[in-house]
Order: structure tokens, then sequence, then C-alpha cells
């Protein structure tokens, strides 16, 4: 276990966030955007338990040591979080593709100009 | 000296002298509001009455200015700037006088013609109206005790000649004639205004008394620069050399008009204020011998275009080109009274000739081409008569009116010291012997536009018919005028001199040898003009014409002066502002700086709505590449 060192954790998660993020930039559809908000929260979620499990090496003051466990707690409203988020996307997700035949974001522009 | 004092003015029973330019104005007022609804008889007697009213009141002024000093009523105060101080104030002196009775006289009497002239004219009481209004800016113009109050005269009977001209406004050619004489009289007017300024900065004063007093500040450069100025006012508004060209095309306007405002009043306002500003010219030789100059050009080259021209108006209107010419050597030799005696003679056989030539053009229904008349004596008996006095009088034979002020000019031409002073001691004779050739050439002229109008056969169908009597009653009267004003100006008699100089010496020299030249010179025009055109003699004329082709083309084409004014002025001019329109106003004003702005502006914001096209991963983006900037920046 000792063999992983916390920027193992962080540049995966790093990896994932950065994966999501053009996910999220450059693909037109719907669904793989909010793929890639998933990854990105759960990069996220990667990186505070990696704060939250390497406290010491990281964090130099004492109360912040003693607030470390902080870092489980926000992963688990992030998850909740990204549930709902999930569910209401989906939903919005499928109710357009019921109207319009496409998810295609581009194509949906009617509050353009 | 010859230049008219102006003795201060007393406070005398003076109250009534705005009334004489109120009382035309009046009647232009009702005329021109109300004149279309009212009967055509209220119209004429309305417009007549006033300017007999003005008459009336002139004869009253003139009677009381030979009772002792001059009149002067201030109207109200006008302008009080710093040092400048300007007032509607009116005089009369004895210059003023006479050319208040000339005015109002000459005036009342054509208004009177006008009223047969213009009978079945649809704009009757317009025509009135403005008749009225010249009258008044006439009379204001002639009034002034300053020369800014003489301005709104001067710019006055500029308006009005411009509204008569261009009367028949629905015919192009008039309407354009009508703005030629307003933009020719511009230019002078410029003059004037710039004079006055020099004046005003040298003396202080606008008023002539003040002016006058004061004239020992005008040191040698400024009078004459002053009087240059003024001068080229003057040459606008009597048609003087170069500025000559718009009064033959005023002939455009009705004859009744040409009489008054083109031969009678208007134009010899600029001999008006010379002869007024005489004690300035009189400190400024050079700008004398230029005043003369022009005047004998101008008077030579009229006449020259003159003895080519077929229309019985433009004769009359180069006739007087040439006379206003007389009128300013009679000034430009210091000759002021002189100058004076020939507006004054000239006003009755002109206005007498111009009303004559509007009742042949009336009788004739509108033809004025001399060249389909003749042989009118017979139908039109008081015409020919009147018109044979006045043409005697124009030529200079004796003993009518003509001769003794023609041969005033001259003489005093001929016998000045004014310019020895500065070295141009020959101009005097000059002038003297160029004035007599053109009083030969003014006697041809005259009797060849007699004979080819009133003598020999008829060259057309028309049926010709006699004025009624109110157009021939103002011209017997001016007939007579043109016989009696020799009193006015005939040696030893010499009525205006005497009024004008009441304590001078006049038992001068009766000039024996001038006046025989004089009266040789117009016989000589007059057996010319026989020999030529004379009754059956036409193929002589012809002959002659035949000779010189191209003289008499460009004669009778005005010598193109018309067209050299055009190529050398007017398309330079238009060049320049169409060059400005297309420069200027099309590519720099329009084109870059008022759609300029607007194109940039919509450039710029065209650029700048790419970066806000409402595409969210776009935002997106820009959000992310600048977060991990900042980091990175900060991180670093």
């Amino acid at each position: 276990m000792s063999a992983l060192a916390p920027w193992h954790y962080l540049t995966l998660a790093a990896l994932l966030f950065a994966i999501g993020g053009v996910a999220v930039v450059v693909r037109r559809n719907a669904l793989i955007i909010l793929m890639g908000i998933e990854l990105m929260l759960n990069a996220v979620n990667l990186t505070f338990l990696t704060f939250s499990r390497f406290p010491v090496a990281l964090a130099s003051d004492a109360a912040m040591q003693a607030r470390a466990n902080v870092g489980h707690t926000s992963v688990f409203f992030v998850i909740a979080v990204a549930a709902a988020e999930a569910a209401v996307g989906l939903a919005i997700v499928i109710a357009i593709f019921r109207s319009r035949s496409t998810v295609n974001v581009d194509e949906l522009a009617e509050l353009k100009n | 000296m010859n230049h008219l004092a102006l003795v201060p003015a007393l406070p005398a029973a003076t109250a009534y002298l705005w009334l004489i330019p109120l009382f035309p104005l009046l009647g232009a007022a009702v005329n021109g509001l109300a004149g279309r609804w009212l009967p055509k008889a209220l119209v004429a007697g309305l417009a007549c009455l006033t300017i007999l009213l003005s008459f009336l009141l002139a004869v009253t002024a003139f009677q009381q200015v030979a009772g002792g000093a001059a009149l002067h009523q201030t109207w109200l105060e006008w302008i009080q700037v710093g040092r400048v101080h300007a007032e509607l104030g009116l005089t009369v002196d004895r210059l003023s006088a006479v050319m208040l009775l000339v005015v109002t006289g000459v005036g009342f009497l054509i208004h009177l013609y006008s009223v047969g002239y213009m009978e079945d004219d649809p704009g009757f009481a317009r025509y009135f109206a403005y008749l009225n209004l010249f009258a008044a800016a006439m009379l204001v113009l002639v009034l002034a005790d300053n020369l800014v109050a003489l301005f709104i005269g001067w710019e006055g009977v500029g308006l009005c000649s411009y509204l008569l001209i261009g009367f028949w406004f629905t015919d192009d050619a008039k309407a354009y004639a009508g703005r030629k004489a307003f933009v020719v009289n511009r230019i002078g007017d410029f003059g004037v205004l710039i004079g006055t300024f020099v004046l005003l900065k040298a003396t202080g004063h606008v008023d002539f008394a003040g002016m006058q007093a004061a004239s020992r500040m005008l040191t040698p450069a400024i009078a004459t620069t002053a009087g240059l100025l003024l001068f080229m006012g003057a040459c606008g508004k009597s048609a003087q050399l170069p500025l000559y060209v718009w009064l033959p095309d005023a002939m455009a306007g009705p004859t009744p008009v040409s009489a008054l405002i083109h031969a009678a009043t208007m134009v010899t306002a600029g001999v008006y204020l010379v002869a007024r500003m005489g004690f300035l010219y009189d400190l400024a030789p050079v700008a004398l011998a230029v005043v003369a100059i022009v005047g004998t050009l101008t008077a030579l080259w009229a006449a020259l275009i003159a003895t080519a021209q077929h229309d019985i108006k433009k004769v009359l209107a180069y006739s007087t080109v040439s006379q206003l010419g007389f009128m300013f050597i009679g000034n430009g030799v210091g000759a002021y009274d002189a100058g004076l005696g020939h507006v004054v003679t000239h006003a009755f056989f002109k206005a007498c000739l111009f009303l004559g030539a509007g009742s042949v053009i009336h009788g004739l229904g509108g033809e004025q081409d001399m060249r389909k008349m003749g042989g009118l004596g017979k139908e039109m008996p008081h015409t020919s008569r009147t018109f044979l006095i006045a043409t005697i009088a124009i030529t200079g034979i004796f003993p009518l009116s003509g001769f003794f002020s023609k041969d005033e000019i001259l003489h005093r031409a001929l016998t000045t010291t004014r310019f020895a002073g500065i070295g141009l001691g020959w101009l005097g004779p000059a002038v003297y012997a160029i004035g007599t050739l053109t009083a030969l050439l003014t006697s041809y002229y005259m009797w060849r536009l007699y004979q080819r109008t009133f003598n020999g056969e008829r060259r057309n169908e028309h049926h010709a018919h006699e004025s009624p009597a109110v157009m021939t009653g103002p011209l017997w009267i001016l007939a007579t005028l043109s016989i009696v004003g020799a009193l006015l100006v005939m040696p030893r008699v010499q009525w205006l001199e005497r009024w004008l100089h009441p304590h001078a010496d006049l038992e001068g020299e009766i000039p024996y040898v001038p006046f025989l030249v004089a009266l040789a010179v117009a016989w000589a025009g007059y057996y010319l003009a026989q020999y030529f055109h004379g009754a059956g003699s036409e193929a002589r004329a012809s002959k002659v014409a035949a000779a010189w082709p191209r003289l008499t083309l460009a004669l009778e084409n005005k010598l193109y002066v018309d067209e050299a004014y055009d190529l050398v002025i007017v398309r330079p001019l238009r060049f320049v502002a169409h060059t400005l329109w297309e420069f200027g106003d099309a590519l720099l004003i329009d084109g870059m700086m008022v759609n300029g702005t607007a194109r940039l502006t919509g450039w710029i914001a065209g650029g700048l709505r790419k970066l806000q096209n409402g595409d969210a991963q776009a935002y997106a983006t820009v959000i992310a590449l600048g977060t991990a900037a900042l980091l990175f920046a900060m991180l670093r």
C-alpha cells in the first residue's frame, strides 16, 4: 500500500478531471457531456480522499490535521449531489430527445440571437 | 471744395422724416399680405397713394432744407456695442434732398405707368407690393445718416431687384437673371461691408458727419483702401466694369421695373454713395483715379455693345451702363455735383426711354426685337414723340438736359487737376477723349434705335395700338422734365449747383469749345445712324456688318463677357465646389466620418460578438483555460 504515494492519486485525479473537462468542452452529445461531468466530479472526490488519507504529508498545521476527516464527509455530499444531477440531467436529455430527436447541443440554440 | 458738406443738424420739426420710407413700406405690407383678395383698383390706388405721400413729404423736407440747415431725425438707437455706435438715423441735406425728390417723383410716375402696363398680369398685387418695398428700401438708402443704416437700404434694393427681375419666375431664364443680379450685387456688397469696417476702425464712426469730422485720422493708405472697397460696392450696384453683367440680364423683369430700378433709382445708389463719401475720396486721389478709369472704360465698353444689340430693352440697358459710367467719370474727377446732375437728368430721360420702350412692347403684344418693328410713329404718336424728346436729351443735342449734364462732366474731366499730384496728369484729357468718343457712340446707337423703331417701314404684321393715358401721361411728364431738366445743369443757370453750394461763386467761363465739340459729336452720331439705318438704307448697314463679320458677331454676343466669366470664374468655382463636395462631403464626411464611424463600430462589434455567442461550451473552454493560466501563474 505504502508504495502508492499521494502524487499517484493526485495525478490520476488530475488526468480524470482533464479528460472529463475535455469531454464537456469538446463533445457535442449531451450524454457524453454529462459523463464528462461525472468524471470531473469523481476526480474531485478522489482528490478529497487523497488529502484525507495523507494529511500529514501535505498539511503542516496541527488544526488542519485534526480536521482531515472532513474530506470523507465532503465526498458523500458530492456523490449525493452527483446522483441527483445525473438523474435530473438524464431526465432533461431524454425530454429533449423526445421533443427534438437530437441530443446535439449545437442544434439546441433556440435562445441564441 | 467740391465735396458736399454735411451741416450739423438742427432739432427742427423733423419728426415726420421716418414717415417717408414708412408709407411705401405699409403699402408693401398691405398689398403683399392681402393684395390678392383686394380689387385691382384698390391695390393700384394704395400703391400710388403711398409713394405720392412720400413725394409730398419729400417736397416738404426739400423746402425745409432750402430754408436752412440739414434735417435730422434719430428713428431709434440701434447698435451700441463698445465703441461701435449706430442708430437708425435719417438725414436730409442738400444732396439727399435731390435724390429724395428724384426717387419719389420718378418713382410715383412709374407706379402710375405700371397700373396700365401690368393691367392684365395675374401677379398685379405682388408686383405693386415689390415696387413699394423697393421704394421704401431706396428711401432708407437715401435718407440714412450712417453707413450701417445705408446698408439696410442697399441690401433692400438688391433684394427687391432680385424679386422684380425674377417677377415672372415660372420662366427659368428670368428666374436665373434675378439670381444673377443678386449674386453679382453680393460681390459688391461685400466691399461695402469691409469698407465700412475699415472706416469704423480708422475713425470710430459709421455716421457720415462723424466720419467727416474724424477724417484727419484717415491716412492716405486707409482712405484709398476704404474708398476702393466702397467703390467695389458701387460697381456692383451701379453696374460698372467688371460687375455690370447683371444689368442687361435684368431686363427680364417687367419694363417699368427696368425704368425705375435699373435706370432711374437703384443703379444710381453707387453714384450717390461715392458722392456721399466725397470727403473720403478727396483724401484718396488714387481711388478717385480708379473710379474715373473704371467709369470711362465702362462707358465705352457698354456703348460699343449697345451699337449691335437688336433687343430694344438691351440697347437701353447697355446705354444705362454706359451713362452710369459717365456719372462715375464725374465722381472720379471729383466733380460730384456734375455726377449728381447727370444722375438727375438721366433719371428723367432714361425713365422716359424705358417707359417708351415698354409702351412699344405693350402696343406690339410683347415684341422686343427691333428687327420686327419700324414705322410705329404713326400708330403711337404720344410714345414716339416723347421717345424722340428723350432721345434728343440722351444723345446730347442742344439745348436739352443731357447735353449740359454730360458736357459738364466731360468738361470737368478735361480741366481736372486732381491727378497731377499722383503723376497721372494725362488722365483727365484721356478721359475726355474717350468720353467724347463714347458720346458719339451714344448718339449713334440711340438714333439707330429710334430709326428702327419709329421710322421707316413696318417689318412685321402686328397690329400696334397706342397705350392708355395712364401710361402716356407719365411719358409726357418725363419728357417735359427731360427738357426742363436742362435748367438744373445749364451754365449760368445751374439750379442744381446753386442748390448744392448756395454760397459758391458760379460766374465761370462758359466752355464754348467743349460745347461745340460735344454738339458736333452728337450730330455726327445722328447722321451716322441716318446713313446706316435711315429709310431704305438697311443695305449699307448689312454691308458694313458683312465687311467685319467677326466684330459684328462679337458685339452682338456682348463681347463674350458672360462666356469669359463663365470660363474664368464660374467654371473653376464649380469645379472647386464639385471637388469639395466629392472629397470633403461625400468621401471625408459622409464616407469616412459618418459612415466610417458606424462601420468601425460594427466591425469591432462583429469581432467581439464571436466571444459572446451563447455557446456554453466555448465559455467553459475559456474559463477552464483562464483558470489554468491563473493557477499556473500563481503556483509557479
